[in-house]
């Protein structure tokens, strides 16, 4: 089991030793919201924000959805997880951040839980890894027990439904949408000023919440996504009503993997699927 | 004035009433869907879902659509072509609404015709509705986002409702709270007559719910509005509130008291509609004007312009704080960003 407290103490430590050094302006980390069981993402810029900062198993949020919001060349110190580590390798092969200018201050953990419901979402959330990709110094030990998990697994039952009925659940599911657009803006990868659907010369999709625009929407976004997703499950888990947009995400992960033998930021020195082409590349998007 | 009347029924026969209301117009109540309760027009009585706690969406919803159409066009015809549509104005009953939400449709009626400048189709459907109140569970817990007592209302104050409900075991103890709730308690023929113990009962239970249960701070209108005005250009606060916010909508769109909408002209195939559609300024384009410029470029901008609005703004406008205390905007955070915390940190500077 992963030992949280050991970890939020050695957050604590690392932050405070880069912040009174003066080698970072910002750590970014979690503190807690109303109370623990709600925590917040938190950026710590003097050592005595440190005794705020908090580590527990609801500490979901994607931190590296907060770096670009920092002027280029600032530098940063961030906590990451599996999956937040993986959003920032794409944020560096996407030239949006420097590695130099980042503390990667990793975070290896199992056993994190849905704030509102309690379950365990590992496999949701962290594309079934529990140890970051890429970091500057380890927060916990590594964790090498159980047995690795597919991301992919909970796809299963929907893969086997035919074209009409899945088409069916999905525009039942879009059709809840409110566009409220937490889903784009709890995204690392969402970071476009503006964003295809604020954008009005042309308009590419009709502002109010109904069927089609909605559609266009989240087909788009979907689209806008692939070979970048992490899998972080941040869009799901702020989604006001509940729309399980992670599902559509894996499997656009997922074919892109198999075309392409390469899995989203696993590796900084990687080239993104979409903007690279190799010959032996499959043409099955092609047909 | 007599003493308003007081009626009961078994919970089970709630889906009579629920029969009558639907045949004399239409029926709005909670509804269990995937992520929790929403009003919705009740199509089935079994529908209905009394066993909620407070909804996701909030009932502004049903008089203030999220989308209203105003105009029908076709491009390259003439003007005069054009037709208005219609309200499909049927009396309407909106079961089931907590106190807190109750308030928030008086606050909303400040803005949408009380100042004097009536918004047409706010009042149409105000006037339209009768509104059912329900109380709070008094034996269950309080969520802890909600703060409502800090705002001066109780779980089962029956103020703004035209009838009031309150659970007792098996029973719902309904009262007649206006002329209108009356009259309609004396149409539902299914309903039996309250004797002096559910009097009793529904007048204590009224006053237990005046107990502060709810997170509660001492909070003066004037002093929080004059206190938004002094820290208005304190960055160290305004970034520190929003350094986790997302600037999404989520917590607009919630909320029982945020009314910001946008009119726009949204064509298909030539056909085209003029309506209207909820907006937030949390969006980043929220300010853009035609010119490129956008006055709140900055998260902590458009946080300040949502706290102010609510406790600032709105008092020093219409003499009331624009919040309720619901707690919906800190449940459906995505980052447990939190109003109450904020205005607790903000009175202590
Ligand atoms: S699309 Fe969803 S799961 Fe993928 S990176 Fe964005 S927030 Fe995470
Ligand atoms: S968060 Fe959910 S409701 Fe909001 S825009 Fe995204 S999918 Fe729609
Ligand atoms: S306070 Fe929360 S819900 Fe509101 S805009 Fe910020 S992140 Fe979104
Ligand atoms: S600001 Fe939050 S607590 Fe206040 S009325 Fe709106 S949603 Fe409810």
């Amino acid at each position: 089991m992963t030992n949280f407290k050991q970890i939020e103490e050695n957050l604590k430590k690392e932050a405070k030793k880069l912040l009174e050094a003066g080698s970072v302006a910002v750590v970014l980390a979690y503190t807690k919201g109303a109370d623990e069981k709600h925590p917040q993402p938190f950026a710590a810029k003097k050592a005595d924000d440190v005794a705020n900062i908090i580590f527990n198993e609801y500490c979901n949020h994607n931190l590296a959805r907060y770096i670009v919001r920092y002027a280029p060349g600032t530098k940063i110190a961030v906590a990451v997880k599996a999956a937040d580590s993986r959003a920032v390798v794409v944020l560096i092969q996407e030239e949006k951040i420097k590695r130099e200018n980042l503390i990667l201050l990793g975070i290896p953990v199992s056993g994190m839980k849905n704030q509102k419901t309690g379950e365990i979402i590992d496999e949701k959330t962290t594309g079934g890894l529990t140890n970051p990709v890429v970091y500057d110094v380890l927060l916990g030990e590594e964790i090498h027990t159980g047995k690795p998990v597919s991301p992919y697994t909970v796809l299963e039952q929907y893969e086997k439904m035919d074209k009409d009925a899945r088409f069916a659940f999905w525009k039942a599911q879009f059709d809840k949408c409110i566009r409220c657009y937490a889903c784009r803006k709890a995204c690392p990868m969402c970071y476009c000023d503006p964003c295809f659907i604020d954008q009005t010369k042309p308009r590419w999709a009709d502002k109010s919440p109904q069927s089609h625009g909605n559609l266009m929407y989240h087909l788009t976004r979907f689209q806008h996504l692939a070979g970048r997703c992490i899998d972080c499950g941040e869009c799901t888990r702020a989604c006001p009503v509940d729309i399980p947009l992670y599902l559509f995400h894996k499997k656009v992960a997922k074919d892109c993997e198999e075309m392409f033998k390469q899995a989203a930021g696993m590796k900084i020195e990687d080239k993104l699927v979409m903007v690279d082409f190799r010959v032996e590349d499959s043409d099955k998007i092609l047909e | 004035m007599a003493a308003s009347v007081l009626k009961k029924v078994v919970i089970e026969k709630i889906n009579e009433v629920a029969a009558v209301l639907m045949q004399k117009g239409t029926l709005i109540a909670p509804v269990k869907e995937e992520a929790g309760a929403n009003f919705r027009e009740i199509k089935d009585p079994k529908d209905i879902y009394l066993d909620y706690y407070n909804s996701i969406l909030s009932p502004k919803m049903v008089f203030f659509p999220q989308m209203e159409d105003f105009v029908k066009y076709q491009l390259a015809k003439p003007k005069a072509d054009a037709k208005i549509v219609e309200m499909n104005l049927k009396p309407a009953f909106l079961f089931g609404v907590r106190p807190c939400d109750v308030k928030s449709f008086e606050i909303l009626d400040k803005h949408f015709y009380a100042s004097g400048i009536i918004d047409t189709y706010w009042k149409a459907r105000r006037d339209n509705t009768t509104i059912i109140g329900y109380a709070f569970d008094l034996d269950k817990p309080v969520d802890s986002a909600d703060f409502y007592n800090t705002l001066g209302i109780g779980a089962a104050d029956p103020e703004g409702s035209d009838i009031f409900i309150v659970k007792k075991d098996k029973e719902l103890l309904l009262k007649g709270i206006t002329k209108k709730g009356e009259a309609l308690l004396g149409e539902l023929s299914m309903l039996e007559k309250a004797d002096a113990k559910d009097e009793k009962y529904f007048t204590d239970y009224v006053k237990k719910g005046k107990e502060k249960k709810t997170r509660f701070m001492k909070v003066d209108d004037k002093a929080v509005a004059k206190k938004y005005e002094d820290i208005f250009e304190n960055n160290e606060y305004w970034t520190k509130m929003s350094d986790a916010c997302l600037s999404c909508g989520v917590c607009t769109f919630v909320c029982p008291t945020c009314y910001c909408f946008d009119i726009c002209d949204e064509t298909i195939f030539g056909k085209g509609t003029r309506r209207r559609i909820w907006d937030a300024c949390m969006f980043t384009d929220f300010t853009l004007e035609t010119s490129g410029h956008n006055p709140r470029t900055k998260v902590s901008q458009r946080l300040r312009q949502k706290v102010c609005h609510k406790y600032s703004f709105s008092v020093r406008k219409y003499d009331v704080i624009s919040c309720v205390g619901c707690g919906r905007c800190t449940r459906s955070c995505p980052v447990n960003i939190d109003i109450y915390s904020m205005v607790e940190e903000a009175t202590k500077l």
